[in-house]
């Protein structure tokens, strides 16, 4: 507990490797994000970006490595745990509940962190009115955070892309995270989507220490004090975003990737 | 403590801010109390002892397509093997009555014990398969299932099954009697569907409604998603043991056929044919799915066809089932436009 900071990164990753099949998705990984840190990860298509959030969130298991979240190890801890310790997470592709209210979204989270007990369902007890206060202002709050505090009753699927990518960031912000995995959440955004995006970002992230990947690279020179860049699964250089960009080896495989986008 | 803080929260959140889930709540209980009616009424003009006994049997079935639709519309998959449950159901009150001397309901209780005890047992194996995996695993088990019964003569009577019981009763209620049969397993059935109305309100249902839709966004926000998996399969063995035992004073014969996944298929197109994620869409299709046949005295090979064509053409123009063409109409004809909110 009384170990300094800078001791004890948030997330730190030794070596990973993930193997699918004959796929190196990842080919020794490691990375050291401190507290309060917003951390890029940027890398061409395919070179396993999404795949080490998963692992650092211990969805998906590594084929071999380590990976410490505040200082504990989470080989073998169900990522639902890992979430309820403060570590939340969006998702590149289904980022949202769908055919659920932009509300009942944000309920889902909520639910998971009670215990459920028959009895207790059914027969709701009157003490807890300072908490529920409490959690019903956090409703309040982030609707009005990610911008979507007038359409909470609209469906997460009829909203537009760039909307549901903010409604994700809502998702993940219910569980108060302490540590945020947001994976490309800028996609599909246009230029002033992306400009309220970065302006959000930035309000949520005092306290908490939040890593992104994101293929636009304006977001990441605008939020984001160091970044790694991963390419064919292996880490390339690690340093201030203006830096990695120049960098000789990243030059060369982005001109390569932006050929097959 | 922290239980009641979420039953709080979401009684508040309901009440206050979500109207439209209030709203559901109000149309699905006039949906129940209308189906109550029809029910009734159905029992009262009808006097042949056939349609009334086949209502009954019915409302049994019904409750099967509930339990399949605890898995399918609660947590988005396609229980193939869920009949496993059903002739547990229909096997456990025959062998009950006939093998053991046992009363009717002591029987099926014990049967009712001994789904839940199985599906945990099943569930911690197949539940970690997904999608086409789950379905197919479970459905083999039905088969292992049916061999077993087609084989251990001493218990289940062999291929011939079991038959010639003694009067099936619940206490003084007499199942032979037709309106008696009708009146139980209709009562039953509402009783199913209101507690079904509650789960689909309690935080347990909002988690098979992550699970389904999202797994991996659900699992990111905390839910354990083995955990509901479980605890959804679980839940729904001892509706479909419920209707196998409930399906026995109508058929009064337990042959290893109930095994058969056409038992399954006949509950999955009730689903689908009355619309998955409405709670009392399994019944409505229950409903016209044996019903409306018999009422228009068809043959088999016809109902196939003809039941066929129509699901083609739900599932094409109207995945969410009939009840979806039902809000569609009065949203055409009743100038209603609360568009996303049918569900
Ligand atoms: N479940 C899986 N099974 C097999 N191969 C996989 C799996 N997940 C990822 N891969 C492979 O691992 C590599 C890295 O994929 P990943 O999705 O992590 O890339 P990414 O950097 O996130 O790419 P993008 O920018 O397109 O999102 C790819 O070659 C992909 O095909
Ligand atoms: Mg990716």
């Amino acid at each position: 507990m009384t170990i300094a900071v800078a001791e004890r990164p948030a997330v730190s990753a030794r070596d990973v490797v993930k193997r699918y099949g004959g796929v190196t998705a990842l080919n020794g990984v490691s990375l050291d994000v401190q507290e309060g840190e917003i951390f890029g990860i940027i890398g061409p298509n395919g070179a396993g970006k999404s795949t080490l959030f998963d692992i650092l969130c211990g969805i998906t298991v590594p084929t071999s490595g380590s990976i410490r979240i505040m200082g504990s190890e989470i080989a073998g801890m169900p990522p639902h745990h890992i979430a309820r310790s403060g570590v939340a997470r969006t998702f590149q592709r289904t980022a949202v509940f769908a055919e659920s209210t932009v509300l009942e979204n944000l309920l889902f989270g909520r639910h998971a962190s009670f215990h459920h007990g028959v009895l207790g369902r059914i027969f709701g007890s009157k003490t807890f009115v300072g908490d529920q206060q409490a959690f019903q202002a956090r409703v309040e709050e982030v609707l009005k955070l990610i911008g979507l505090d007038g359409e909470r009753h609209r469906k997460a699927g009829v909203l537009a892309y760039g909307v549901q990518r903010r409604l994700a960031v809502g998702i993940a912000l219910m569980t108060d995270p302490k540590i945020m995995f947001l994976d490309e959440p800028a996609a599909g955004m246009n230029g002033r989507e992306t400009a309220d995006f970065i302006a959000l970002i930035r309000a949520i992230a005092p306290g908490r220490t939040i890593l992104i990947v994101e293929h636009d690279m304006s977001v990441i020179r605008q939020l984001c004090g160091r970044a790694l860049v991963v390419v064919d699964g292996m880490p390339v250089v690690v340093d201030a975003p203006h830096q990695v960009l120049s960098h000789p080896e990243v030059v060369t495989a982005y001109l390569g990737a932006d050929d097959d986008e | 403590m922290a239980t009641h803080f979420g039953t709080m929260i979401d009684r508040k959140l309901v009440a206050v801010s979500d109207k439209n889930r209030s709203g559901r709540t109000a149309r699905e209980a006039s949906y129940a109390i209308c189906s109550l009616f029809v029910i009734a009424v159905c029992g009262y003009t009808f006097t042949d002892p056939f349609v009334v006994t086949l209502a009954g049997y019915t409302c049994a079935f019904a409750l099967f397509a509930l339990s399949i639709n605890i898995i399918l519309g609660g947590v988005g998959e396609v229980p193939l093997g869920q009949c496993l449950f059903f002739g547990l159901g229909a096997y456990g009150a025959a062998i009950g009555m006939g093998k053991l001397g046992l009363p009717f309901d002591v029987s099926v209780l014990i049967a009712l014990v001994l789904s839940v005890v199985l599906a945990a047992i099943i569930g911690v194996i197949t539940l970690r398969l997904t999608g086409a995996y789950f379905s197919i695993v479970s459905w083999g088990l039905t088969g292992v299932a049916m061999v077993a019964a087609t084989n251990l003569d001493e218990i289940t009577g062999g291929p011939l099954g079991l038959f010639g019981f003694p009067p099936i009763e619940i206490g003084p209620l007499q199942l032979s009697d037709p309106p008696t049969y009708f009146a139980v397993t209709a009562t039953i059935l509402l009783v199913a569907i209101l507690f079904l109305v509650a789960l689909r309100r309690s935080p347990f249902g909002a988690a098979m409604d992550s699970v389904r839709q999202n797994p991996h966004l659900a699992r990111s926000v905390g839910v354990d998603v083995a955990r509901v998996r479980l605890k959804a399969f679980m839940l729904s063995a001892p509706f479909a043991a419920l209707a196998g035992a409930l399906a026995v004073p109508y058929t009064q014969i337990v042959t290893p056929e109930v095994f058969s996944v056409a038992n399954t298929v006949d509950g999955l197109l009730m689903v689908l044919l009355g619309g998955a994620q409405l709670v009392i869409g399994p019944v409505i299709g229950a409903a016209v799915f044996t019903l409306i046949p018999q009422a228009m005295n068809l043959d088999p090979n016809i109902r196939i066809l003809l039941f066929s064509s129509v699901i083609i053409l739900i599932m094409m123009f109207a995945p969410g089932g009939l009840h979806q063409v039902g809000v569609a109409l009065r949203d055409r004809f009743g100038g209603k436009t609360d568009d996303d909110r049918s569900r």
